[in-house]
């Protein structure tokens, strides 16, 4: 876990650290409904689960609402829509660390799906990294079926869409109001 | 048993830097525990319990450290806890132990947070060793461009607080960065890390470690040195992501502010508290904060910023000692922020001393801006009634 | 003296092999069940501690998830440690003492089942000398084992019949993972994992979860027919180089039992985390446990083994025996690092 990038080294110096590296693995089953978002995904869909008291969604599903804290299931599930706005974004300039492929700026961007649902960082295409911009409508851009996977999906942070959604892109149409997003963060 | 007064009489801190490669980790702790003591003019022997904060366990590759630090600490045959709740944790920490005194649990409580960045990797930390790790700015950006849109401020008061603290820096010789030359222009200038934050408008990556010595009322008029009191303490939490949470101004914030405010019986903050010490690792938390806990009301906090309101000699000084922009052992600025409160309570903040400062208030965040811990310390026990 | 907190609700997960579920989902159901049994509203509750590890989980943080099996909106004060739930426990038992609040939510959880704990629990160990020669639990138990045989403090039957009267105890518990109806002969004639410990001196890897309700003395009376009261309670840490101490001996469990007021009465049943064998007769000695006491009724950490949770399970099993099966006063005891090396004690009674 020591930085991976060693320093030239004087023969003659004292010697003041040592690198260790070491590798944990885990292997986690995915829990169930990931598995179902992540299966979804295969088909081109985009679920989540509708809390039954309070009405918000949340994509991946994760069992529960944890703002009224009762359980969601199956019978909660629902499907979103994939077109939304562009709530917020991060230009990220890549830190270099161990395992980091990133080497030039890249965006990712918050989104509110049209009829309800959010997501968070993703990925946004055909944009150059410095005219990304909140407002911006945007629809999905689907893995091809011959390379769409799931693979990578685990249950941390309740799972991602990497593999299964390339990212976003613009749909050409005009910028949604401030009103529509301005206080929607997440 | 009743809850009784408690009252910081010692504390310590390392010259914080890039990589104390002269140290190991327990040499690292024990450091700034020693220096606490020394303050207190206690031994070793003297402390009944030992409370034990830092960030999380894979930024060093140490898991549970409280157990390979115990004979470092002192700590055999003692109680000794490991707090951990984010970057709020060194305040958490702080709070465990003075909570242990105010019970009357314990007489004489050492604290102690440190991190040392250097000794592994934060960012592969952070990013659960997989590439296209968001970092802590990429996480907070959003917010705080939510913040600039919403209250309006100019660009240059992030560049502002930036080069304050790194001023406010100069004047403390145990903070990490020493750059005397900061201007806005070179905050200005620096590269664009996460829009709209630049380099210079983002905390270090630190080694080091700080610790201080709680007691009750009689520890404290034994103690050589003046005490600071604690006059107030809370921690709040919230859940990190739901939709609609408001990630500018977060609710467990004010709450956490206006519960440790009520404990210390303050009634305006910005006219009662002389001088705080707030987690700002990144420029535009300064003015956020502000807000974000009723020091200032919606779109005041920049304000505060653009008057110089919270420089060192203006009438609300925030961050004299740099603050985090300045040092940033993660699992220490906590804690760094409450001790620092408290040493200028204690008229012992040296060359960054804020003139006349009888009430300090110190603040920790932690997670997705969801974690507070605070608290409130005093010159004497009714410094805050004075000023009525 | 401190004031009198009671146990008024807890709860547990079943200890599982492999959970499919993840932390906040099964840690989810254990809360509810425990502020529903304590009878308080989710809203009443002053404070909440938690107690979990980012190392078994091996992600960073990972304990913030957690927060959404609480439901932390609106915001609640809380706090957590890096460490077993009894510990979290213990910090909330330090809040409840202030008596501006009247309720506390502790609860403690872990996945095993991900990881290796051969691979893992070595970085618990001094990072410069121990963690690179992969000090794992097994082994250092095995050589704690090894020296209370050599000292003539134990002998492999009695480690035997511990772990064959666990498995037994454990037959009627529903949260445990590992029964059996075994003789110590039996045991006796399987080959050894690591000399002197065999299979059925070790504990099992477990995921689980267990919640308990805190509420001071006015609160408890109000809440509950059979509040269960934590009449003493400390914690204490012995030197963590295996080779500095004495390993046929656990200070730190005497210390902090004769602190908690363990032999300051009667002692009708223990639980205790002892997660090998040999340690119970170790853990038995140095709280002063007599022949009369009955120890881990529900299996105990043999049976069940949700690292962060175990510790404070045993305050779940020991509020049990008490509130449910009628005895007296009752000692739980939760422990972290390897070989003993810290050590929690608590002495529980009813009305």
């Amino acid at each position: 876990m020591t930085d991976a990038k060693q320093d030239e080294v004087d023969p003659n110096a004292p010697v003041a650290g040592m690198d260790f590296f070491m590798q944990l693995e885990y292997h986690e089953l995915l829990c169930p409904v990931v598995r179902e978002f992540a299966d979804a995904l295969m088909d081109k869909r985009l679920i989540g689960h509708r809390c039954p008291q309070c009405g918000l969604v949340y994509s991946p599903p994760r069992g529960y609402c944890p703002i009224c804290v009762v359980p969601t299931t199956k019978a909660d599930e629902i499907e979103l829509a994939t077109r939304g706005i562009v709530t917020n974004y991060t230009v990220v300039t890549p830190v270099q660390y161990y395992g980091q492929e990133e080497t030039e700026p890249f965006a990712k961007v918050s989104l509110q799906l049209d009829g309800g649902g959010n997501l968070s960082l993703q990925d946004l295409l055909e944009v150059p990294v410095e005219q990304v911009h909140p407002g911006m409508r945007v629809e999905v851009v689907w893995a091809p079926d011959s390379e769409r996977k799931v693979d990578d999906i685990t249950n941390r942070s309740w799972g991602t869409a990497e593999g299964a959604i390339q990212g976003w892109k613009p749909t050409g149409e005009p910028d949604a109001s401030p009103d529509d997003y301005s206080d929607k963060v997440f | 048993m009743s809850t009784q007064p408690a009252a910081v009489i010692g504390i310590g801190q390392t010259k914080h830097k890039k990589k104390r490669d002269d140290v190991s980790l327990p040499g690292l702790v024990r450091e700034a525990a020693q220096r606490a003591l020394d303050d207190a003019e206690l031994n070793w022997t003297d402390i009944d319990a030992v409370v034990l904060g830092k960030a999380p366990d894979p930024f060093e590759g140490v898991m549970m450290p409280e157990l390979s630090m115990a004979d470092a600490l002192g700590a055999n045959g003692k109680p000794i806890m490991r707090v951990h709740t984010a970057g709020s944790v060194g305040g958490s920490t702080a709070l465990v132990a003075t909570h242990l005194v105010q019970t009357g649990v314990h007489d004489r409580v050492l604290t102690v947070a440190y991190e040392k960045q250097a000794e592994g990797n934060a960012q592969w930390g952070l990013a659960g060793g997989r590439s296209g790790g968001m970092g802590a700015g990429g996480i907070f950006a959003p917010w705080m461009r939510t913040y600039i849109r919403r209250s309006g401020a100019p660009e240059d008061i992030g560049w502002k607080v930036a080069v304050k603290d790194r001023q406010n820096a100069c004047k403390n010789p145990y903070a990490h960065l020493h750059l005397p030359d900061i201007s806005i222009e070179k905050v200005k200038e620096s590269p664009m890390l996460w829009d709209p934050i630049h380099f210079l408008e983002s905390c270090p990556s630190s080694d080091g470690a700080v610790a201080m010595v709680l007691t009750n009322e009689a520890g404290a008029k034994k103690a050589p040195r003046k005490p600071a009191w604690v006059l107030g303490t809370a921690m709040r939490s919230e859940l990190g992501t739901f939709p609609g949470r408001d990630t500018v101004r977060p609710r467990a914030g004010v709450e956490c502010a206006h519960m440790v405010y009520d404990a210390a019986g303050i009634k305006n903050p910005r006219e009662q508290i002389d001088v705080a010490e707030l987690y700002v690792p990144f420029s535009w938390y300064e003015p956020m904060w502000l807000e974000g806990h009723d020091i200032a009301g919606p779109g005041e906090g920049w304000r505060m910023v653009e008057s110089g309101e919270t420089e060192i000699t203006g009438n609300f000084p925030v961050n004299a000692s740099g603050g985090v922009l300045s040092s940033n052992p993660i699992g220490a600025s906590g804690m760094l922020r409450f001790a620092e409160a408290a040493l200028q309570v204690r008229g012992e903040a040296g060359e960054h001393q804020v003139a006349d400062a009888h009430v300090g208030l110190a603040q920790a965040y932690g997670g997705s801006a969801q974690y507070f811990a605070m608290w409130v310390v005093g010159s004497t026990l009714d410094a805050v009634d004075k000023k009525k | 003296m401190a004031n009198d907190i009671a146990i008024v609700g807890y709860a547990q997960s079943p200890s599982l092999r492999q959970a499919e579920l993840t932390e906040p989902q099964f840690l989810f159901p254990v809360i509810s069940e425990a502020i529903e049994r304590a009878g308080v509203e989710r809203r009443e509750i002053g404070f909440t501690c938690a107690g979990s590890c980012d190392y078994l989980s091996g992600q960073t943080f990972a304990f913030v998830m957690n927060l959404e099996a609480v439901g932390a909106w609106p915001p609640i004060s809380e706090s957590h440690v890096e460490m077993d739930g009894a510990w979290a426990l213990y910090e909330a038992w330090v809040r409840l003492q202030h008596g501006d609040i009247d309720t506390a939510l502790v609860f403690g959880s872990g996945k095993s089942s991900p990881g290796l704990p051969a691979e893992i629990y070595p970085l618990q160990m001094d990072p410069y000398t121990l963690t690179p020669l992969g000090a794992d639990p097994v082994s250092l138990a095995a050589l704690q084992a090894r020296a209370m045989l050599d000292a003539g403090k134990i002998t492999e039957r009695e480690m035997a019949e511990t772990a064959t009267r666990s498995r037994k105890n454990a037959i009627g518990n529903p949260y445990a993972q590992v029964t059996g109806d075994d003789d110590p002969e039996t045991l006796l004639k399987e080959p050894y994992v690591t000399a002197p410990l065999r299979r059925h001196d070790l504990p099992p890897i477990s995921d689980g979860a267990c919640a308990v309700v805190l509420a001071t003395a006015d609160k408890a009376k109000a809440l509950s027919k059979r509040p269960v009261w934590i009449r003493g309670i400390d914690h204490r840490i012995d030197i963590h180089q295996p080779g500095m101490r004495d390993l046929t001996e656990s200070p730190s469990t005497r210390i902090a039992g004769k602190n908690a007021g363990v032999g300051k009465g009667k002692v009708d049943v223990a639980e205790l985390s002892a997660t090998f064998s040999y340690q119970e007769k170790l853990l038995s000695q140095e709280l002063g446990l007599g022949d009369g006491v009955e120890i881990n009724p529900s299996g105990g950490p043999l049976a069940a083994n949700p690292v962060m949770a175990v510790g404070l399970a045993r305050f779940a099993e020991a509020a049990r025996q008490i509130a449910e099966r009628g005895k007296k006063r009752a000692v739980a005891h939760a422990t972290s690092g390897q070989c003993l090396q810290q050590n929690l004690v608590a002495v529980l009674e009813g009305d």
